[in-house]
C-alpha cells in the first residue's frame, strides 16, 4: 500500500503538520496534509518516487491567503491523496515542473488565473489567457463576485 | 534526425504554424512546431483560444444554473461531465439517488461514450486520408443521438441529470430503441475490423507512431484510453466505482506498446465493452423512482468541499467544489483529461515526421473547449 507508506513518509518530514483523513473518501481524497510553502518540493519527490502522478494544481483564493491544492493519485484503486499549502498574497511558492513535468502547464494555469508566480518555472507565458492579459480572473477581487472569505470562515 | 545538407550554413530550422484552424486539430488548436526538413525539432501548442471562463462561471452561480456549462466543458461527452458534476453536488450535499435513476446515468453516460469514440474513430481515419468509415460510424452515432434525444430533449449538450436523479424516467420505446442499437452494434463491429483494423495503410500510418510509455504518462498525468493503451489498467469507473459500476461485469482494455495503433485498439474495445455495460444496466435495471423528491428547490450545501472524479471518454475528470454554504460554490475547479494529454504532445512530437504529427494527434484524441474551460 502506497498510501501508507507515504502517509509515514510525510509524518516524518513533517511531524507538526495536520494530516486530516477520510477513510470513506466522501471529499475524494484518503487523506489531506498541510506543509509549508518550502516543503512542496520534498513532498513532490516522495510522491515522485512513489509513483503518483499529478492529477491537478488549483489555488483558493481568501481574504488573508491564497492556499495551493495540489491533488496526486496512483493507478491502485482508491488512493487519491492532497497536499494543501498557505500561500501569502505575494509569495512565490517554488515550482514543481523538473519533478513532475507536466506540473509546468499546471502552473502556469494557476498563474494565469490567480497571479502566483512559481520560482524554478522559467516559463511562465499566459496559457488559456491572451498573450497581453495583466488581469487575473479567479481572484475574488476581480470582476462579479458573489464572496470573499476568510479561510476560517470555510475550514475553520 | 534526417540527414541533411552537413555544411551548417544550409542547416535552416523553419517554423510551421499548425493550426489554430487546421481541419485535423478539431478545435482551435494551434502548434507552432520547428521543422528541420520533414522532421520536428520543437513542438510548443499554442492553447486558450476557445476560453470562455466557465470556473468563474460556476463561481457566480448557483449549482443549478451551472448545470448546463458542465455539458459544454467537453461537447463531446456532454452527458458524462453533466453526470460527473451532478455526483459532486451530490456528494457535498449528501443527496441519496434512487437506484433506478443510477442505471439510466450509466446507460446514459455509455450511449454518450461510444457516440464520442464513434465520433473520434471517424475523424481519426478521415485525418488519415479514409473518407468512407466516418460515413458509417456517424451513421451508428446518429442512432444513439436519436435515443439520448428522446429521452433528455438535446443532442449533443445534454442537461438530462438532475441532484437526486433524472429529469425524465425512460420508458419502453427508449429501452427498446437501445436494444436495437445493441444489436446493430454486435454486427458492426465485424465491419469496421475488415473495413480499417486490417487495412495495412491504416497499420502504416498508425503501429509505432507516437509511443507514450507509462513513464512519461506518469510524469504528465496522461489518463484514459492514452494511459491504457501503455498497458496501465487504470479506469476511474474501476479504481473509485461510482453508481452502480461495481455491480456491472466489464473489462478494461489495455495494450503494451503505447502507440498510435493501441489507442485505437483501445478505444474500439472500450466501444464494445461499453455496449456489454449497457445491456447489463438494461437488464438490471430497477422499478421505483427516478427522481428524489427530498432536494430544496434553493440548494445550499454545508460548509466543505469534494472532488469527484469520475471517467469521461477521454480519461480521468473531476469537479473539485468548495462550499460555503451558499447557494453557489466559492470554488469550481475541473480537472479535465485532455489537458496532461495534449501537454504531453511537447515530448512526443519532436524527432517525428509532420505526417506522423496528425496521426499523433487523431490518436490521442484531444477535445480543445475542454482544456480551455
Amino acid at each position: 500500500m502506497k498510501v501508507k507508506e507515504l502517509e509515514a513518509i510525510m509524518l516524518e518530514k513533517f511531524p507538526d503538520a495536520p494530516l486530516r483523513r477520510d477513510e470513506t473518501a466522501m471529499t475524494g481524497a484518503l487523506w489531506s496534509i498541510a506543509v509549508p510553502v518550502s516543503g512542496i518540493r520534498d513532498v513532490a519527490k516522495a510522491f515522485g518516487s512513489a509513483g503518483f502522478f499529478l492529477e491537478s494544481i488549483t489555488a483558493l483564493d481568501f481574504e488573508d491567503t491564497f492556499e495551493l491544492v495540489y491533488h496526486f493519485n496512483c493507478y491502485e484503486p482508491k488512493s487519491r491523496l492532497v497536499v494543501r499549502m498557505l500561500c501569502g498574497h505575494d509569495q512565490v511558492p517554488p515550482s514543481i515542473c523538473d519533478i513532475f513535468r507536466g506540473a509546468g502547464w499546471l502552473e502556469r494555469e494557476v498563474h494565469d488565473f490567480f497571479g502566483i508566480s512559481f520560482s524554478g518555472n522559467t516559463d511562465m507565458r499566459p496559457l488559456l489567457l491572451p498573450e497581453d492579459a495583466d488581469y487575473h480572473p479567479l481572484r475574488k477581487t476581480f470582476g462579479k463576485v458573489s464572496a470573499y472569505h476568510k479561510r476560517e470562515e470555510i475550514y475553520g | 534526425m534526417a540527414e541533411q545538407d552537413s555544411t551548417q550554413e544550409y542547416r535552416r530550422i523553419y517554423t510551421l504554424n499548425l493550426g489554430p484552424q487546421h481541419p485535423s486539430t478539431h478545435g482551435v488548436l494551434r502548434i507552432l512546431l520547428d521543422l528541420d526538413g520533414e522532421y520536428i525539432v520543437k513542438a510548443d501548442p499554442v492553447i486558450g483560444y476557445g476560453h470562455r471562463g466557465h470556473e468563474k462561471m460556476g463561481e457566480n452561480r448557483q449549482y443549478k444554473q451551472f448545470l448546463p456549462n458542465a455539458s459544454r466543458l467537453d461537447y463531446l461527452s456532454g452527458m458524462i461531465f453533466n453526470h460527473g458534476f451532478v455526483l459532486a453536488v451530490e456528494k457535498l450535499a449528501g443527496i441519496e439517488v434512487p437506484e433506478r435513476a443510477k442505471y439510466i446515468r450509466v446507460i446514459a453516460s455509455e450511449l454518450n461514450r461510444i457516440s464520442s469514440h464513434l465520433l473520434w474513430f471517424g475523424t481519426y481515419i478521415m485525418d488519415l486520408g479514409g473518407f468512407t468509415p466516418f460515413l458509417y460510424a456517424f451513421d451508428d452515432r446518429e442512432q444513439i443521438l436519436d435515443i439520448l434525444d428522446s429521452v433528455s430533449g438535446s443532442r449533443l449538450t445534454y442537461s438530462y441529470c438532475r441532484f437526486g436523479g433524472v429529469t425524465r424516467d425512460v420508458d419502453s420505446k427508449f429501452i427498446e430503441m437501445t436494444r436495437a442499437f445493441l444489436k446493430r452494434m454486435g454486427t458492426r463491429w465485424a465491419d469496421y475490423d475488415d473495413l480499417v483494423t486490417k487495412n495495412i495503410i491504416f497499420i502504416h500510418r498508425t503501429r509505432d507512431v507516437g509511443i507514450i510509455d507509462p513513464e512519461l504518462a506518469r510524469q504528465y498525468g496522461v489518463t484514459g484510453p492514452n494511459l491504457r493503451a501503455c498497458g496501465v489498467a487504470f479506469d476511474v469507473r474501476r479504481s473509485e466505482p461510482y453508481e452502480v459500476y461495481d455491480r456491472l461485469d466489464f473489462e478494461v482494455p489495455t495494450g503494451s506498446r503505447g502507440d498510435a495503433l493501441d489507442r485505437y485498439n483501445v478505444r474500439f474495445k472500450e466501444m464494445q465493452q461499453s455496449c456489454r455495460i449497457i445491456e447489463q444496466a438494461l437488464d438490471q435495471l430497477p422499478e421505483g423512482d427516478f427522481l428524489t423528491k427530498k432536494v430544496p428547490q434553493k440548494l445550499s450545501p454545508p460548509k466543505g468541499e469534494v472532488y469527484a472524479a469520475f471517467e469521461s471518454s477521454r480519461g480521468l475528470s473531476a469537479f473539485y467544489l468548495v462550499s460555503d454554504g451558499s447557494p453557489g460554490p466559492y470554488r469550481c475547479h475541473i480537472r479535465v483529461p485532455s489537458f496532461g494529454n495534449l501537454n504531453v504532445l511537447n515530448e512526443v512530437l519532436p524527432r517525428t515526421l509532420v505526417a506522423d504529427a496528425i496521426s499523433i494527434l487523431g490518436s490521442i484524441d484531444v477535445v480543445i473547449p475542454e482544456i480551455d474551460r
